[in-house]
């Protein structure tokens, strides 16, 4: 397969990759309406982890992306042990990402 | 075969699946055990669309931010809002679905599967999907697969159960 195929098939594949997770943001807003408040929150992180495994699959995220997606992946269901941890475990990862932007 | 008791108890939402597909035999005793339900006035106001498609349950979750894994089987729990309005009362319809509902999850434990009910979907893009009439109005989404999880059960909450009045707690 020439280079410039191999580049339009990837490229298609992330347009397919972006679109369902619009899909999946859009339907999260429009359920976020009838839903508990702590789901917002987790929808949110949610969106983020499958946003990190998209640029994982098409090799654009970097190893601090993919070492915070395990976190977000390990921590995210701590929405159901209440607010109190949940908080903590957000806190946690902005301490992370502000670091990480300190550095870039 | 469990007693029916150790399997209301030992029932779980399970939402990590192994990837294996479900055998169709199961899927179909699920849907038995649903249409046995209770049902107000047996007006049965109930439709059920079993997703196996692996391409249509992808297509499903995308729009369902409450599904985290890919499961075998999806289950759409509907309602016919034409039989619910015939019936009178269409809220009543609410809890024969729930009893339906009910029914596959512990039917689904009984066969060694894990499920989840799912109402964190977007009811809208689903009729889309699968062609709904805009009078069968899908209500939950039953997840269905070979459980690759073990939740611990979680705490129940005291102070619910009392006998004869409100807060005797001695029967």
């Amino acid at each position: 397969m020439a280079e410039n195929e191999n580049r339009d098939l990837k490229n298609r594949d992330l347009k397919d990759d972006l679109f369902e997770l619009i899909c999946f943001m859009l339907s999260s807003a429009r359920g976020l309406m009838d839903e508990p408040k702590a789901y917002g929150p987790f929808r949110i992180i949610d969106s983020v982890s499958r946003l990190i495994s998209i640029l994982e699959k098409h090799q654009l995220a970097d190893d601090f992306l993919v070492r915070e997606k395990k976190k977000i992946e390990e921590g995210k269901y701590s929405v159901m042990d209440g607010e109190d941890k949940f908080r903590e475990f957000l806190d946690g990862l902005m301490v992370d990402f502000a670091e990480e932007l300190k550095k870039r | 075969m469990s007693s029916i008791f150790d399997v209301i108890k030992k029932r779980r939402s399970i939402r990590r699946f192994q990837r294996r597909a479900i055998e169709d035999e199961k899927i179909r005793q699920l849907l038995e055990a649903a249409i046995w339900a209770p049902s107000a006035g047996n007006h049965q106001p109930w439709v059920f669309i079993a997703v196996r498609d692996p391409k249509s349950i992808e297509k499903i979750k995308v729009v369902s931010p409450g599904i985290f894994d890919i499961p075998a089987a999806i289950i759409v729990v509907c309602r016919d809002m034409r039989i619910a309005e015939k019936a009178g009362n269409p809220e009543l319809s609410i809890f024969d679905i729930a009893m339906a509902s009910q029914n596959m999850l512990l039917m689904a434990y009984e066969l060694g599967l894990g499920s989840c009910p799912v109402k964190s979907f977007n009811q809208k893009a689903i009729q889309v999907l699968l062609d709904l009439p805009e009078h069968i109005v899908p209500e939950l989404l039953i997840t269905l697969g070979y459980p690759a999880e073990e939740p611990s059960p979680r705490e129940r909450r005291d102070g619910v159960i009392f006998f004869e009045k409100y807060g005797h707690k001695q029967g």
